[in-house]
């Protein structure tokens, strides 16, 4: 045997494996991981902070900085949470619009996962065809609202922009077009044995503690528990359409990938029913008063980010600043239980494993 | 191993198929009629009614009115108007809320310079961006070609 | 003189809350009791029965109630918000006397007071109502003694099973604090809310972190913005901020570093 000994290994804040600014304290013997503390707030703007000083439109745009890669769930949480306390109906276009967008989206974040987790451990080619393919989404939402990651494109009570001539149907092209890449992703990754060596088995997590540790998304549900807020506690029109809760049975990474492709799969189903179905005409805001003053009151509201639950929890006191706001950060609790995960675990498997959670430091941070 | 080949096989495919990339810098990268670049300023629209400046998320707009020269003529002119860069998010909430379209959205994003002085810009170089404005700039209202086409 | 402060600054502590409910939507209080809803009673007597309920329970409670309930709504509203607040109290009895649907989740809501004031004891719940704006949400006010003996509780009893944390947040009211537990049930698909009080010059919450391990950073998150305590906690430090920060920037009294910012 080998004789080894402790040592603190330390990563990041800069590193490319972490996605963001995170720093890992990992204390190694040998290869062994034996313990690891992950450091946060490098990216600390004290949105919750900010907010507090801010009418409900001019959150909007903040919560755009959170989570970047899914800005159109981040502006629905808000948007929502205050039409919740304020009572506001959505004109029925709007809603679609806000379906199609906030799947297109998970697509997109789904793609910057996959893109990346991959890289993580290995292969370069995948990123390349994940992001030429999210720039098809970024595009179109280009197009829309006339930004790429921070769209701004909800407001309390609608949606800031009608579809322009014509975007419809390059929605449903896309559509199609990402279907047959999804076809040619599979080829390209499911029979890599690197890749099944290098997740199949790693970095299980049973469903007890998936629970307990509070995951949402992806992670909880590679552990078997069905789990989507999109289906177990509807909101906007989402029990309107007819989709799948894609679950795992070990909870390793190789079950986050299978459960995260097909969540890409089940969202381009989704929309192409509500590209379906999209009401002819008919308006995209609702009737709200220019100030927005929100009765007096209190409101959660979790709604399903492509990271997880993302809640929204909103304090009002009867003006047209909130007195306190809370996101329940998705990626805040998924991080939480990497030290978990990492224990006992070689040094190599590290960034896969956080690859694997999928985290946005925008978020974790707040 | 086969996984292997097969992977590789996706990859020889791609490589005969046309460039998705653009050679950015050098030829200028074209954005759909909607995008959110450096403010237009027009100081003959401009009412002073302060709107922008107070949905500003950040704050970076400030400005100043005067009494109009022509005493016949009732309300303000437009005396100073700045738009700070260096805080600036084009967040597009300062056009949504201008009631008569005196600061629109262009189609300019290019904002790199050496110095952050030179991201405080006025009302005169706010007016000088006056290429590729943005042509529709009605929001929160259903569009004709919206529907299903 | 400072007799009167007293007084005020108990009716602040037990009376705001009670706006706070008023305000919450015509209804909040409704929750407390069917059978109150159904007499169709004032607002003025629709507060005392309901501490009337609690006396027997909680001493303390019930030494400060009997003075300022008549005038509870009124001196208990902050002093920014009176024009637009004041009205609201007044106005909302009477909508409460039309004949609001009883709230689905009411038998509910009364089933989970029921079961923790067996289990734990009667003044283990200072407060419950249906939180109407948000879907309904059965909403609990525990006692602080009783916030861990509740959250152990409502875990491991069938008829809660809230196996899953879904947010938990601090909030600063300028009167007390306040720590908000959202707990959901994967199995009954039901979800609850909890809230504990506690003072704010010497905020301390027991933590639940041994309960759901969700907690644990969650609480680090409250403590470094809001500064509350969370006694027994593993390891209560900065998590957002760095260490050696001054402060906890979400209270109200906070004082930023540069205003400008």
């Amino acid at each position: 045997m080998l004789r080894t000994e402790e040592m603190i290994l330390n990563v990041g804040p800069q590193h490319p494996s972490t996605h963001g600014v995170l720093r890992l304290v990992v204390k190694i013997d040998g290869e062994v991981i034996q313990e690891a503390e992950p450091v946060i707030g490098y990216l600390h703007r004290g949105t919750e902070k900010l907010a507090e000083d801010l009418t409900y439109t001019q959150i909007i745009p903040y919560t755009d900085r959170m989570d970047y890669l899914s800005a159109m769930t981040n502006n629905y949480a808000i948007c929502h949470a205050t039409e919740k306390l304020m009572g506001i109906e959505i004109p029925e276009r709007a809603e679609f619009l806000r379906v199609i967008v906030m799947e297109l989206n998970r697509v997109a974040s789904h793609l910057v996962w996959l893109g990346t987790a991959l890289l993580d451990i290995g292969a370069m080619s995948p990123f390349l065809y994940c992001f030429r393919d999210r720039e098809k989404i970024l595009d179109l939402f280009n197009e829309l609202c006339g930004a790429r990651i921070t769209y701004n494109y909800m407001r309390v009570g609608g949606v800031k922009w009608d579809a322009p001539i014509g975007w419809l149907d390059k929605i449903k092209n896309f559509v199609e077009y990402m279907r047959e890449k999804m076809k040619e992703y599979h080829g390209l990754i499911m029979g890599n044995e690197i890749f099944l060596q290098r997740t199949k088995g790693i970095g299980i997590v049973s469903h007890e503690t998936a629970l307990s540790y509070g995951l949402s998304g992806a992670n909880l549900r590679c552990t078997g528990v069905k789990w989507d807020l999109r289906k177990h506690q509807p909101y906007s029109i989402y029990d309107r359409f007819k989709f799948e809760v894609p679950v795992g049975t070990r909870g390793d990474l190789y079950d986050k990938y299978v459960c995260r492709m097909q969540e890409i799969n089940e969202a381009l189903q989704i929309v192409d029913q509500a590209v379906e179905q999209f009401p002819e005409g008919g308006a995209i805001m609702a009737k709200v008063p220019r100030v927005l003053r929100v009765p007096e009151g209190e409101v959660y509201v979790g709604i399903e980010s492509p990271r997880g639950e993302l809640g929204c929890h909103i304090v009002s006191k009867g003006k047209d600043k909130p007195w306190r706001l809370k996101f329940r950060r998705p990626s805040f609790y998924n991080l939480q239980i990497l030290p978990t995960m990492l224990k006992g675990q070689n040094i190599a498997n590290l960034v896969a494993i956080l690859g694997g959670i999928d985290i946005v430091l925008g978020e974790v941070d707040g | 191993m086969f996984g292997l080949l097969k992977g590789l096989g996706i990859t020889l495919k791609n490589m005969a198929k046309p460039k998705v990339t653009y050679k950015y810098p050098h030829e200028p990268l074209k954005m759909p009629d909607r995008f959110r670049g450096i403010q237009h300023f027009d100081p003959e629209k401009c009412i002073v009614c302060n709107q922008c400046a107070r949905i500003c998320p950040t704050d970076c707009i400030s400005l100043t009115g005067k009494k109009h020269p022509d005493p016949g003529k009732k309300g303000k002119i437009i005396d100073t108007y700045d738009i700070n860069f260096e805080i600036c998010i084009l967040c597009d909430l300062c056009t949504e809320v201008c009631p008569t379209e005196a600061i629109i959205m262009t189609n300019n994003f290019e904002l790199a310079t050496y110095s952050r002085d030179q991201l405080f810009k006025n009302i005169d170089w706010l007016h000088e961006n006056d290429q590729n404005i943005r042509q529709d700039n009605v929001s929160m209202k259903p569009k004709p070609g919206g529907s299903k086409a | 003189m400072s007799e009167q402060e007293k007084n005020a600054s108990q009716e602040e502590k037990t009376g705001l809350p009670e706006v706070d409910q008023v305000g919450k939507n015509s209804v909040a209080n409704e929750g407390v009791d069917k059978r109150q809803a159904e007499k169709k009673l004032d607002k003025d007597q629709d507060d005392s029965p309901k501490e009337n309920k609690k006396e027997p329970s909680s001493e303390q409670v019930s030494n400060v109630d009997p003075k300022p309930t008549p005038k509870g709504p009124q001196p208990s509203v902050t002093g920014k918000s009176k024009p637009a607040a004041t009205p609201r109290p007044r106005s909302k009895p009477k909508e409460e006397k039309e004949p609001l649907p009883p709230s689905p989740e009411e038998p509910i809501l009364n089933q989970y007071v029921k079961i923790i004031r067996e289990k734990i004891g009667n003044e283990a719940v200072e407060e419950f109502f249906i939180n109407r704006a948000n879907d309904h949400l059965p909403t609990l006010i525990i006692k602080k003694e009783a916030w861990e003996q509740v959250a152990k509780l409502a875990r491991d009893h069938p008829d809660f099973s809230f196996n899953y944390m879904q947010s938990c947040s601090g909030v600063d009211y300028e009167t007390h604090m306040e720590v908000v537990i959202h707990l959901c049930s994967l199995r009954r698909r039901k979800r609850v809310c909890f809230r504990v009080r506690t003072d704010r010059d010497r905020a301390k919450v027991p933590s639940l972190s041994h309960i759901w391990e969700a907690a644990n950073w969650n609480e680090r998150e409250i403590y470094d913005l809001l500064g509350i305590q969370f006694e027994n906690h593993p390891k209560l430090e900065r998590i957002l901020m760095p260490d050696h920060w001054v402060g906890h920037p979400l209270r109200k009294d906070y004082v930023p570093l540069d205003k400008e910012v």
